[in-house]
């Protein structure tokens, strides 16, 4: 690809509005909520009280006969008309369906759906159904899970165990036998999430007189229009999911796959409209958002001067009654698996459960956050064995700038970086020596202080083979994206993406890089979302992807674009493509500048002056693009090694907390970040994505757990006992960028919408085992909960 | 709107009645007819959310907030009054509540935030009983009173005997808490007062709380010590106890530290996935000690 960047870029990279934000601010946003269809009616879901049971019986009588109600639907009637919903690993006895079947699996799973003429209807005959459950004891605890020999999730499963691999990358054996010392460790991350203001809808028509099913969703999933059709048995193109509706937040738990093949059966059996918007309650508990819990055990083996050579890693996750492509969250770390550090060979073990919680989705960063936690913790606890500085150490082992491109043990080739760098930038940001000082004076005046340290990677731009190392039935190579570019005969231009939005900013990234490639201004050119059945191929917008992804398929599209014009224009002029010169639309002659074609020109000549085309041209003035991943495309090797992500950005975080010794209470008082994200394209938005990112993460690292307690009730259905910071908790964040493009993308762009996550619970993670260090004491689970850090400092008892 | 108005809300209440009350009389007539199943609402920071969520589902909702005369802060000689609909953030930001009750205004600054405060009321606070709330645990810090009306009448009941449990009070089903009346001590007392909380974030119900009145004789001995402990039991406990012990004395460091053990004594607290018990139980004594000291402190001034 012939790549622009630095200097000669003229709306890329410049600081300008992001579009997008004026709808927004002035609530003109189009939700699901705001579709509005005639007759439509509205469901409402009866949640299981019990994480484990068998349903006796169901009785809707009293509940159907409720004026108002359309219909109540049961897991068995549904079932009876509908595939069980694909899973990520190929476990055809662990079925999913849209209701439960005979089983409840967890405590707020639905077991019954309401339709009726409005939302209090429908919640009035909730109350009305009767269901006969017979409780029985849950499966909560992961490692009972996996060591467990009789009692099932998934009885027909006949194990809880969902996914076991191995994988051996280099001599580990030979790495720890002659390193000087090793130590081992544990660290758990805790089951937290994205948790959107905004919930999940979905609604539905079945038009009769098309036979075509139309979806309006707050989706953010690749192949979520074919789970529907395969789970309702219908064919894929009579399904048509409108993708210009507003998500809201998701960074990847959007998937609500069940509620949208419950409206689409709802509305083709009742010859309505239906909506089905989750209410906090059934978000929290039933919605299947749940993140990562994972457990890692890892061994280090290191030498005495800091350099780590080897890393054996445990990883137990538990993914909760339903998988989905929970999975695949313990393969995609393996594309950074090693952090920033020149770490020579790895062992991973992966173990994914299944047990009596909600279901597990992506979420941000797809596992890479809690990797990035027990890698940073890694670091840190070789450190405080050698008693050496946390940030020396990291200088012996970060990869150097001259290594680049360079090849981890894994197999990913990390594209470009410059991590010394800017862990010194972030240093500066944070005035380190100060910060040391002020720490210090902090603890000579009682209170304990510390400072974290942590330098992350983020991997960008996504690539399905990761799914290939689970499961050798899965040759799936590429994860493109596409989009289509019109100019239409006032010459005005039109993007046409593949994908809904939720919040990243696609508009205006879209708009940038047309508008750069085009030579107009990005402002007047409109953007729209393609429905499923019009759009070419897309993969979503997951994976830290479409600055890559669609910022490569813009510029493929636009150059397409600007050849057609140039070959109609040289046609005209009657002069070699060689001697045009393109500028702003416009085509002239090199030698002659006053020979040349204006946009307005070959914008007619291209649909209404058919002899003035070349040749053999198709009349209209249009150019689609499809974009493979850079580097991607190949199976792994015969060691397993493959590249899974195309691009690698880089952060180094440096907040500074306090905590009360009397209470456990952590304060998060000062916070910089140094990031590296290659050619930023649209500044604000990659600041938002840095700073909300690190805001996300510090909820993971002190507040957010779904809690359960040993029976396994739910225990965190509301924003009272699921603890979100708010702008209370979080500091005012210093924050700078260092630019180190990447040479495999149009403009030198990398990934950065996972942003400030991957990072932030590291870093948080590190400050407050500094803060504990003079104590001897340090904590290994996330979240931080006040409570049990005040335990540990005054050993009593939990 | 109407229910039937209402297209695909995600608010869904149980069906109630609603009566937009235009005086006291008309509210005590219709909790007397209500049977139990009436429910008064003021500033609904509390109760809108049950309602939602059908936590609550009463057969009527009666709304106060047109009855003017139920807001206001009234300081008289002795005592002073705070009518049960002002708005916390009203009291927050009254100079009197500020200067004559010192410890409410403290509490209030921790409850909720800024926009819950505006719609919040006193009363409402008051009534919900909840054992983690900071008005209830300033105000029974303070000695204070509350009026409570019904068809056959007025009473009032000093909070020591109000709050029975967990959301439950000696407010009768058919009684309006009307106003809370705070015992005034002379202007020229030497009085202080401190306010501390543990929650994990700002705005929260507090994990644990402590609450402390110290008043001074000349001499500079405890010539009054109030403190009471919130989140700790099903109900905010006075720990008079404690309060015994700091009577007539010099108060300092030792002091409190040596009556600290009495907080234990007084209180039952529960686990939840926030905190164990025995980390409130240890952090009650943190923040006793905490509140005391700034107390006494500011008392000495």
């Amino acid at each position: 690809m012939n790549q622009k960047t630095g200097d000669n870029l003229r709306y890329v990279a410049h600081k300008r509005r992001v579009r997008e934000d004026r709808r927004f601010v002035t609530g003109k946003g189009k939700f699901v909520q705001d579709v509005a269809l005639p007759e439509t009616k509205h469901a409402a879901v009866l949640p299981s009280p019990y994480p484990r049971a068998r349903i006796l019986a169901i009785d809707t009588t009293a509940a159907e006969a409720l004026e108002g109600v359309a219909m109540v639907l049961t897991g068995q009637q549904m079932a009876a008309d509908c595939n069980p919903i694909r899973l990520g690993l190929k476990l055809p006895e662990v079925k999913w369906y849209p209701l439960a079947v005979e089983m409840a699996r967890y405590a707020g799973e639905w077991v019954a759906i309401v339709v009726a003429d409005n939302a209090y209807i429908a919640e009035d005959a909730l109350e009305l159904i009767q269901v006969d459950y017979e409780p029985l004891a849950p499966i909560i605890d992961p490692e009972q899970a996996f060591a467990e020999t009789d009692l099932f999730v998934h009885p027909g499963h006949g194990s809880n165990v969902l996914y076991h691999g191995n994988f051996l990358w280099g001599d580990v054996d030979g790495d720890f036998a002659t390193a000087d010392d090793s130590l081992t460790f544990r660290a758990r991350w805790g089951r937290s999430s994205t948790v959107p203001i905004e919930t999940f809808g979905a609604l539905a028509r079945w038009d009769e007189g098309t036979e075509i099913l139309d979806i309006w969703a707050s989706i953010q999933m690749p192949n979520f229009v074919e789970l529907l059709a395969n789970t309702l048995g219908y064919p894929l193109n009579s399904i048509r999911l409108h993708q210009d509706v507003d998500v809201g937040g998701s960074y990847g738990v959007k998937r609500g796959i069940k509620q949208s093949v419950l409206v689409g059966y709802l509305s083709r059996k009742l010859r309505v409209p239906v909506r089905l918007i989750e209410d906090r309650l059934v978000n929290m508990a039933g919605g299947d958002a749940h993140g990562p819990d994972r457990i890692f055990d890892t061994d280090v083996a290191f030498n005495s001067d800091g350099i780590i050579k080897s890393l054996k890693i445990r990883a137990l996750d538990d993914a909760g009654a339903y998988p989905g492509r929970a999975p695949f969250q313990l393969a995609k770390p393996i594309s950074a698996i090693v952090g920033p550090y020149t770490i020579n060979s790895v062992k991973y073990e992966a173990i994914s459960v299944a047990t009596n919680k909600t279901g597990q989705v992506p979420v941000r960063g797809f596992g890479q956050a809690p990797t990035n936690y027990m890698i940073e913790m890694a670091v840190d606890t070789v450190a405080r064995h050698l008693n050496l500085d946390r940030l020396e150490i990291r200088r012996r082992n970060l990869i150097p700038s001259d290594a680049f491109p360079y090849q981890i043990p894994s197999g990913s080739n990390y594209d470009s970086g410059d991590y010394h760098t800017v862990l010194q930038k972030g240093l500066d940001l944070a005035r380190y020596d100060e910060l040391l000082q002020r720490r210090d004076r902090a603890r000579a005046e009682g209170r304990l202080a510390g400072i974290g340290i942590a330098t992350c990677l983020e991997p960008g731009g996504g690539n399905n083979i990761f799914e290939y190392l689970m499961d050798p039935t899965a040759e799936i190579t590429t994860f493109m994206e596409a989009c289509e570019v019109k100019v239409d005969p006032q010459g005005k231009i039109t993007g046409m993406m593949g994908t809904t939005t939720s919040g990243q900013g696609h508009e205006t990234l879209f708009a940038t890089i047309l508008g750069e490639e085009l030579e107009f201004d990005p402002d007047l050119i409109r953007i729209v979302h393609a429905d499923s059945l019009s759009a070419l191929p897309t993969r979503s917008p997951v994976a830290s992807r479409m600055a890559i992804m669609l910022g490569g398929a813009a510029t493929g599209a636009a150059g397409k674009i600007k050849d057609r014009a140039m070959a109609i224009a040289a046609f005209n002029l009657d002069l070699p493509v060689e001697d045009l010169e393109y500028s702003g639309g416009t085509i002239s002659d090199r030698n002659d500048p006053s020979r040349k074609l204006t946009w307005a020109e070959i914008c007619f000549i291209a649909y209404r002056a058919y002899h003035k085309l070349p040749p053999g041209m198709e009349p209209g003035f249009h150019a689609q693009y499809v974009f493979q991943v850079p580097g991607g495309g190949q199976l792994p090797d015969a060691q397993n090694r493959v590249q899974i992500y195309p691009c690698f950005s880089f952060q180094a975080h440096v907040p500074y907390v306090e905590i009360d010794p009397g209470t456990g209470k952590v304060s998060v008082l000062d916070y910089a970040i140094a990031h590296d994200c290659g050619t930023v394209i649209n500044p604000d938005i990659v600041r938002g994505m840095v700073i909300g990112g690190l805001a996300h993460g510090i909820g993971a690292a002190l507040y957010e757990k779904f809690s359960y307690d040993g029976e396994g009730q739910f225990l965190s259905a509301t924003f009272a006992d699921y603890l979100m910071p708010s702008v209370h908790e979080i500091p005012d964040v210093k924050d700078v960028e260092h630019c180190t493009p990447s040479p495999l993308t149009s403009h030198g762009q990398k990934g950065s919408g996972e942003g400030g996550y991957l990072g932030a619970p590291a870093a948080i993670a590190s400050a407050v085992n500094d803060a504990l260090h003079p104590l001897g004491l340090s904590i290994t689970e996330l979240p931080m909960r006040m409570s049990e850090i005040e335990a540990l400092i005054n050993n009593g008892p939990g | 709107m109407a229910r039937e108005d209402a297209t695909g809300v995600s608010v869904k209440a149980a069906k109630f009645d609603y009566i937009l009350a235009e005086s006291v009389e008309e509210v005590v007539a219709t909790l007397d007819r209500g049977d139990g199943e009436a429910i008064v609402i003021a500033g609904g920071q509390s109760l809108m959310p049950m309602l939602a969520m059908r936590l609550a589902t009463p057969a009527m909702v009666i709304d106060i907030n047109n009855i003017a005369h139920l807001s206001g802060i009234d300081v008289r000689a002795d005592e002073a009054v705070i009518m049960a609909c002002t708005r916390q953030a009203t009291a927050l930001a009254s100079p009197q509540v500020q200067a004559r009750l010192p410890l409410l205004a403290k509490a209030i600054s921790y409850v909720g935030h800024q926009q819950t405060r505006n719609r919040g009321t006193v009363g409402g606070s008051l009534s919900h009983a909840d054992p983690a709330s900071e008005i209830p645990l300033a105000a029974l810090t303070m000695d204070a009173r509350v009026s409570l009306a019904s068809a056959s009448g007025t009473r009032q009941v000093a909070l020591a005997d109000f709050f029975l449990g967990p959301m439950m009070s000696a407010r009768a089903d058919n009684e309006i808490l009307l106003s809370v009346h705070f015992p005034l001590g002379s202007n020229d007392t030497r009085m202080g007062t401190a306010f501390h909380e543990v929650s994990e974030r700002k705005g929260d119900f507090a994990v644990v709380a402590a609450a402390a009145q110290i008043q001074l004789d000349a001499n500079g001995l405890c010539s009054k010590a109030a403190l009471a402990i919130g989140g700790v039991d099903g109900v905010p406990r006075r720990i008079t106890g404690l309060e015994a012990r700091l009577l007539g004395s010099r108060i300092d460091q030792d002091k409190i530290r040596a009556a600290l053990p009495e907080i234990a004594n007084a209180i039952t607290p529960g686990d939840d996935q926030h905190a164990s018990a025995a980390y409130r139980r240890r952090v009650a004594g943190v923040l006793a000690e905490r509140a005391l000291l700034e107390a006494v402190a500011e008392a000495e001034q």
